[in-house]
């Protein structure tokens, strides 16, 4: 494999050849990527898609159905719900992508250091992390937000350390096969000191594990801070974000009025399902056993 | 069993560190937002003479570890405090709903396992076919649907819609009396009393969150087990069993033996995670049960508990996650000497 | 007839690469050897010359991305290539026994001992548990474990590595079979006990005069155990014939290296000449595969090389017939 990997091709050819393999290998990977691609596009787009104010409310267009002029419908206050759904994509990414980088930013390093020293730090740790499994993590994360109070700022902050245990075990793992390997043993007998050997040789090792799981966990992200919403901690309702829209739908769908909870709820699902397949096509294309022709 | 005892008897030591930690956590937890915990405690309708009263019950004047033996203390001998809202005590109102939220819990899981454990083999038998790619979108889409909006579309969809199923409104139809409590699950009950009706609308009420617990749970557990299974196939004993020429059933049989320790130690986890999620649903239906009571406590405040119910989630934990390594010991030859 | 004759087999790994290239490594080039009842064959060749690959080519224990696209593998008479997988299944285990490599790691985790032994002699025979368990037991014993009544209570993880590798011995003899296959038997064992399990093993042959394959890197234990042998390399059988007069007098270009790097002839003086990597398996040279390492390589190499016959012996080269300038 090394000798194709020598030869020198032009650059611009190879990559959009190798995406049209990947795509073939794992479509649904593909699939995934190209949906998440159309969310951020929404996301930064927002401004200019949205045919009306998301927060503005209509007296004389209250609980509309579906229409030409309110593809979404309109809400109880009378506003677009399209809109609002399309501007809710902006707290969707805003409030999971800093979680997951945080979780990564503390996970990673916790990860790297614990994995290749080892001893009582890392026992502590590892011990530590156990403990924290028995409480079940929505429920630890609704406890903690409610008792720190319910900001945007603590929602990001207590996802993104309840999650960083995820990251940490996933690259202490690898950090720990790869110690004992030749890799390790001749970066030591080279003379590198160990900042360099972590962040030169073991990192890079770690490196598409910590993204497809990033993805997966982003997913989840999204999942929970709706559902703090949902629920009416942090953000209240006349605020269009997916969980708040989801709770207020929820009363009209007694009435009939279901527009109103259901398409902020399949753009939530459509968010989470490209996050995961994005997750499931970087895993797979990480594991060099599914690479056979069949 | 000559194995099991002193393997549980070393287990239930190594549980104190892990209850201590646990316990520790919980009192933390009251003072992550800097607030006065008396306060927090007696809740915003409190006067100030019960707010003081509760404050020297609890020695919140005395320094914090002084506090932390103290509401230790209390827990050890089963007092975890009043509700502020329902002014009872708070372990009297979690044990009693227990029991409809683990009629749930269990009832799901076992659906979900009962239909995830055959999908996921299957798919790892066809691997890279038709029925496995299906498998794979269908468990992709189960991990994307967040849990409440999943029991809000399934009441959309069977009870306004199709009108199939009754409504989301608690755990009997309104018309009915609950039947004598013998078990706590209504179904059981009714089915214990003979009352044909009140199992019937117990039975139904059950019908769509227990569907969104499976659906919820079923999903991971196919993932699981496709992975496990595919590992096991290619692993060195099957490979072995192919070149002894044993029959295709037998090396199944073989095949389904040494996937059965990790499946089982994955339902008893998903078990433990499906609790939070599990709450979400009693939210949804209105199901009254410990699940519920802990939400709604979490968003109004209840601080008692909130509190109380936290470590009662982390004991259930502890106590499923015992009950795995007893089945893995009675599955596993090698297990317990370690 | 032979006991098994194997011709012209090929077996080949397709696989896509990074680009969604498809890409076919020839594993397998075109192996034949012929094993006669009674005589054991050592397979010897160095790592990835396809030993290993022969035999499960042989007994259909292929899995993608691997596949036989060619070849005949006579045992008594019949191809096991041409037969259906159920059949070649029913004689697996049964009229061929197979020896792992890793024994430990073989075993069925979750089956006591007996219960394997059972397994396996009721696959392929109608014999009641309880005859089953005494044949396990008196196969236990003639594979020298001590207390074979206990042992068949026991786990696999209560043996060590030689102990477990008479326990797939037993399951490999258990059936009377007619031909034993051994990949590669005592690799995972140290050296001390490596010694006492191929003296099991072929005393088990011998005394019941069947036939054998050895599959080994080990030039020394075919000199001690083997008949005959077959050199592989990149895929090919370079050299067969009797041990007797193949290692006094080695034909082919490899195997006089072979036996060259042997210690015992390093240290009589003779001069180290093995050296470079195996063929690209992607890239395969035309003509012979060895021509690039080889120091008699000539432009007539470039076309496949003829078979040279002397006796028994067998030679794949076209310098064959002449002798080595090492030896002279």
């Amino acid at each position: 494999m090394s000798h194709a990997a020598t030869l020198p091709a032009p650059r611009r050819f190879v990559l959009p050849h190798r995406l049209r393999a990947w795509t073939r290998r794992s479509p649904l990977a593909a699939a995934g990527v190209l949906l998440l691609a159309a969310f951020a596009l929404l996301a930064v787009l927002a401004p200019l898609i949205m045919p009306y104010d998301p927060v503005a409310a209509d007296a004389a267009a209250v609980l509309q159905a579906p229409s030409q002029a309110h593809w979404f419908g309109t809400d109880a206050n009378g506003m677009d719900v399209f809109s609002r759904v399309i501007f809710g994509t902006l707290y969707a990414f805003a409030i999971a992508l800093p979680a997951v980088a945080l979780a990564i930013l503390v996970g990673v390093p916790v990860g790297l250091v614990t994995g290749y020293l080892g001893g009582w730090t890392d026992e502590v740790l590892m011990r530590f992390f156990d403990a924290l499994r028995v409480f079940p993590s929505i429920i630890l994360a609704l406890a903690v937000v409610s008792a720190a109070g319910a900001s945007v700022v603590n929602v990001v902050l207590v996802l993104g350390l309840l999650d960083a245990p995820v990251f940490a075990r996933l690259v202490r793992s690898e950090v720990l096969a790869l110690r004992s390997g030749s890799l390790v043993e001749c970066a030591v007998a080279t003379g590198n000191p160990v900042w360099r050997i972590l962040l030169v040789h073991l990192m890079p090792n770690t490196l598409q594990g910590t993204l497809a799981q990033a993805a997966v966990r982003a997913s989840w992200a999204v999942r929970l801070s709706t559902t703090f919403a949902f629920l009416g901690l942090g953000i209240q309702p006349p605020t269009p974000e997916w969980g708040a829209m989801i709770r207020q739908g929820a009363e009209y769908m007694v009435t009939g009025q279901w527009w109103i909870g259901v398409f902020p709820g399949i753009a939530l699902i459509l968010l989470s399902l490209a996050l995961n397949m994005t997750g499931d096509g970087l895993a797979d294309l990480l594991d060099p056993r599914r690479r056979s022709a069949g | 069993m000559r194995r099991a005892l002193p393997f549980l008897l070393r287990r239930l030591v190594l549980l104190v560190p892990l209850l201590f930690v646990v316990a520790l956590g919980t009192f933390v937890l009251l003072r992550l937002g800097g607030q006065d915990p008396s306060a927090m405690l007696a809740g915003p309708t409190a006067t100030a003479d019960e707010i003081a009263r509760l404050r020297a019950q609890y020695g919140l004047d005395r320094p914090l570890p002084v506090q932390f033996l103290i509401w230790l203390g209390r827990v050890l001998n089963g007092d975890l405090g009043h509700s502020w809202i329902s002014n009872r005590p708070v372990l009297a109102e979690l044990v009693d709903r227990a029991p409809a939220s683990l009629e749930l819990l269990v009832l799901g899981v076992l659906i979900g396992a009962l239909v995830g454990v055959p999908v996921g083999l299957i798919s790892a038998l066809r691997r890279g076919r038709g029925f496995d790619h299906a498998a794979r979108l269908i468990s992709l889409l189960g991990f994307s649907v967040p849990t409440y909006f999943l029991g809000l579309a399934l009441l959309l969809i069977f009870f306004y819609v199709l009108e199939w199923a009754p409504p989301g409104m608690g755990r009997l139809s309104l018309m009915l009396d609950p039947p004598p409590r013998v078990t706590g699950s209504f179904l059981l009950d009714a089915l214990f009393a003979g009352r044909w009706e009140t199992a019937q609308s117990a039975a139904a009420q059950l019908v769509l969150p227990v569907a969104s617990i499976a659906i919820l749970c079923a999903a991971p557990i196919i993932a699981q087990t496709r992975a496990i299974a595919l590992s096991v196939l290619s692993s060195p004993p099957i490979a072995y069993a192919e070149a002894q020429g044993l029959p295709p059933r037998t090396i199944a049989r073989i095949a389904l033996r040494n996937a059965a320790t990790p499946v089982v130690t994955f339902i008893g986890a998903e078990l433990v995670g499906l609790v939070g999620s599990g709450s979400l649903i009693e939210y949804v239906f209105a199901w009254g049960g410990t699940g519920q009571f802990g939400l709604d406590a979490i968003v109004k405040g209840d601080f008692a508990v909130v509190q109380g119910y936290v470590l009662l989630l982390a004991v259930f934990s502890v106590v499923v996650f015992l009950a795995v390594d007893l089945l893995v010991l009675v599955l596993e030859p090698r297990a317990g000497r370690a | 007839m032979s006991l098994l004759e194997v011709s012209d087999l090929h077996t080949h790994f397709v696989t896509r690469d990074r680009d969604d290239r498809i890409r076919t490594a020839r594993a397998l080039n075109g192996v034949g050897f012929t094993l006669q009842k009674g005589r054991i064959l050592g397979l010897v060749g160095e790592s990835g010359a396809g030993k290993s690959l022969t035999v499960t080519s042989i007994l259909g224990l292929l899995h993608p991305p691997a596949r036989v696209v060619a070849g005949r593998a006579l045992f008594q008479g019949r191809d096991l290539l041409a037969m259906s997988a159920s059949e070649r299944s029913a004689l697996r285990g049964n009229r061929i026994g197979f020896v792992v490599q890793s024994a430990k790691a073989s075993l069925d985790p979750l089956a006591r001992v007996g219960e394997q032994l059972v397994r396996v002699q009721r696959a392929h025979a109608r014999r009641s548990r309880r005859e089953a368990m005494e044949r396990a037991e008196a196969i236990l014993a003639a594979v020298s474990i001590p207390d074979p009544k206990r042992r068949l209570a026991a786990w696999p993880h209560e043996f060590s590595g030689g102990m477990a590798q008479r326990v797939v011995i037993a399951l490999a003899l258990v059936n009377e079979p007619d031909l034993l296959i051994a990949d590669e038997p005592t690799t995972a064992l140290d050296v001390t006990v490596q010694a006492q399990i191929l003296d099991l093993l072929s005393a088990a042959v011998r005394g019941r005069g069947i036939g054998a394959i050895i599959v080994t890197h080990d030039l020394g234990v075919v000199a001690q155990y083997c008949d005959d042998v077959a050199v592989m390399f990149a895929g090919s059988v370079v050299e067969q014939g009797p041990v007797a007069e193949v290692f006094p007098r080695p034909m082919h270009p490899y195997t006089q290296a072979l036996l060259a790097a042997t210690p015992e002839r390093l240290r009589l003086g003779a001069g180290l000449r093995l050296g470079g990597p195996p063929p690209n398996l992607y890239a395969l040279p035309e003509g012979c595969c060895y021509r690039l390492r080889c120091d008699r390589s000539r432009d007539v190499c470039r076309s496949a090389p003829p078979l040279a016959q002397v006796g028994d012996q067998r030679a794949a080269c076209h310098f064959a017939r002449e002798p080595a300038e090492a030896e002279a």
